[in-house]
């Protein structure tokens, strides 16, 4: 594998566990909605690895471009389709969880997810 | 008759999701509008022909050298299988929202527009043969399920709508990243490449990519479904939701695991372990629901629980993997949505009329209530498996084809969870309407809402039917299961 690729596949495995570790270990629901976006982002890249060739060029067909040549050396653009797509979803949802905590910060001052998500007590606990 | 009905089922709901969310200021356009594409979305499926529906009219390529087939676009595919679910969820749809348009004078735009958006992603996710088309929907579908929790006004509504998104957001990025694997080894998304790929042995299946990518979209569809360890939060959503809305729920967490499933079935079903994984957990399911349901005061996270563990039985078919094993999960699969969904409104009329959700409280309602007590029971024995009603056919058709599979100690188990189901019902009943009322309960006197009463009608028809006749379904889940294998 291709030193380009397999360092783009490493990050994007590093951002995946680290967004893991935030979601599921850090309190603060902001920093665990950062966690989240961390995998989002880091599926994104593995994805966009994919259609990685080492010389490629960008696949859109161009007026003057020869089209063996293009078939020869154009990136696989699948990759960059779902990728766009999945973006737009990933911003969808973090608008929703972002959206949910504005809610639940209003209820309870704090954006502490073990207090808020206990749901029994209110204004308590740290805002941090 | 034609196959340019198929993408009708997505876009027509999608459509009217979009005009009521606009529209949202005139409440009577809105209400007319959400009823008559109510009763569209069930005739569709009728209209249409069984066939794909090629987006942007892409035809299938082949490869000169590989010899192989190429789908270049998102392929719909539309046979008997999904006109059962499409044309049930069509029904439950159209009685869901005569409940909500009854109850409430001032309809919501955004809270249709949310039911409606549900609508049409369980509706793409029974359709569609491409996996990336699956997540997108999938995404979707968690989006609006969260939409309809908060949108209820119940208590800690919020929390659970943020807990299930914060498991969500780690659960749906483990189903790109699987399909981003299959694309990698595959060079498609498309499943019917994908298959073809994996039968001419271009895919090892033992490889380490294609186990990984199994395993992610695994831990996917755990979270869709609501399987463990996701049941608690599920049953927390049906809890947190208005009764129809749990009702509706419940139909978008079946049919999301029946498509997830059955598109994993497909593409893994060589994997050695596969149905095991498949089989074990929704053996697990089946426990842990029932036994939670026990434990339960709440009479909404009671019927969630037993929800999972029904849900158990459809993948305890499906894992099992003969044709037989298959037609009598999907059969479980349709008569759950209907049962669980006549319990929520049943339960939701109760509750509407008493103000009361804790059984413990509760006491003495069958003089008050007799004809939605009849309601209750009569779902809740079929729920049970208690003959002739449907859930009766489908848990004994899921029982045979354990024995027939080899398997005795799940027909057991099968049969120990259906007499415990019945158990946690006729206590919850006993609780709820037979024993005496206790003097703190306050009865008002408002009357059911017709139209609670009229869909539980309507199910308890349909329980009726298909317990006396099943073959009404089983015959084309059938066909279905045998093309399948």
């Amino acid at each position: 594998m291709l030193f380009t690729q397999l360092s783009v596949l490493i990050t994007a495995g590093v951002l995946i566990i680290i967004g893991l570790l935030a979601a599921i270990f850090i309190d603060n629901i902001i920093k665990k909605i950062i966690g989240i976006a961390f995998i989002e982002e880091g599926v994104n890249l593995f994805i966009i690895a994919i259609g990685y060739r080492p010389g490629g060029i960008v696949p859109i067909i161009m007026p003057n471009v020869d089209k063996a040549y293009y078939a020869a050396n154009a990136a696989y653009p699948l990759p960059f389709g779902l990728v766009l797509t999945s973006i737009v979803i990933g911003a969808s949802t973090l608008a929703v969880m972002l959206a949910l905590a504005m809610v639940l910060y209003k209820k309870y001052g704090t954006l502490s997810t073990s207090v808020m998500l206990s749901g029994n007590s209110k204004g308590e606990g740290k805002d941090e | 008759m034609s196959e340019l009905w198929i993408p009708l089922m997505v876009v027509i709901p999608l459509i009217c999701a979009l005009f009521v969310s606009a529209l949202s200021r005139f409440n009577k356009t809105i209400k007319v509008i959400a009823l008559v594409v109510a009763i569209v979305i069930p005739i569709i499926p009728f209209l249409s022909n069984y066939g794909l529906h090629i987006f942007g009219g892409f035809l299938p390529m082949t490869d000169s050298i590989t010899g192989m087939v190429y789908h270049p676009s998102i392929v719909y595919s539309f046979g008997v299988l999904q006109k059962i679910f499409i044309v049930i969820l069509g029904i439950l749809a159209f009685l869901v929202l005569l409940i909500y348009i009854n109850k409430y004078k001032k309809a919501s735009g955004p809270y249709i527009f949310l039911l409606f958006m549900g609508i049409a992603a369980v509706t793409a996710l029974l359709l569609t043969d491409d996996i990336f088309n699956m997540f997108v929907f999938f995404e979707i579908l968690a989006l609006a399920q969260v939409g309809i929790v908060a949108a209820s006004s119940l208590d800690n509504n919020y929390e659970m709508a943020l807990k299930y998104m914060i498991l969500g957001a780690i659960g749906s990025p483990m189903i790109l990243l699987g399909v981003g694997f299959l694309l990698a080894i595959t060079g498609s998304v498309n499943i019917t490449d994908i298959v073809a790929a994996i039968r001419m042995g271009k895919v090892a299946i033992t490889s380490p990519v294609f186990l990984m990518s199994c395993g992610l979209i695994f831990f996917g569809w755990l979270y869709a479904s609501g399987l463990p360890p996701f049941h608690t939060i599920k049953s927390g959503m049906y809890s947190k939701a208005e009764p129809h809305a749990s009702a509706l729920l419940q139909a978008f967490t079946v049919i999301s695991m029946v498509s997830i499933i059955l598109i994993m079935f497909r593409i893994y079903s060589a994997v050695p372990i596969f149905e095991a994984l498949l089989v074990v957990f929704s053996a697990i399911a089946m426990i842990l629901g029932v036994t939670m349901a026990l434990t339960q005061t709440d009479y909404r996270r009671m019927i969630g629980f037993l929800a999972v563990g029904e849900l158990g039985f459809i993948g305890l078919g499906i894992g099992l993997g003969t044709q037989f094993a298959i037609t009598a999960g999907l059969f479980q699969a349709v008569n759950e949505i209907i049962i669980t969904a006549s319990l929520f409104i049943g339960f939701g009329a109760i509750a509407y009329l008493s103000g009361e959700t804790d059984t413990r409280k509760m006491g003495g309602l069958i003089g008050y209530y007799p004809k939605i007590a009849i309601l209750v029971l009569i779902s809740g024995l079929a729920m049970a498996g208690v003959p002739p009603l449907n859930g009766f056919q489908s848990k004994l058709m899921l029982v045979q084809a354990s024995l027939s599979c080899g398997y005795p100690e799940l027909s057991l188990l099968a049969i120990i969870v259906s007499i415990a189901t019945f158990v946690v019902f006729v206590k919850a009943f006993y609780t709820m309407f037979l024993r005496p009322k206790p003097n703190t309960l306050k009865i008002s006197n408002k009357k059911a809402p017709k139209s609670m009463v009229f869909a539980m009608v309507v199910f308890l028809i349909i329980i009726i039917v298909l317990g006396f006749f099943p073959g009404i379904v089983t015959t084309g889940i059938s066909q279905f299961a045998g093309g399948l294998l």
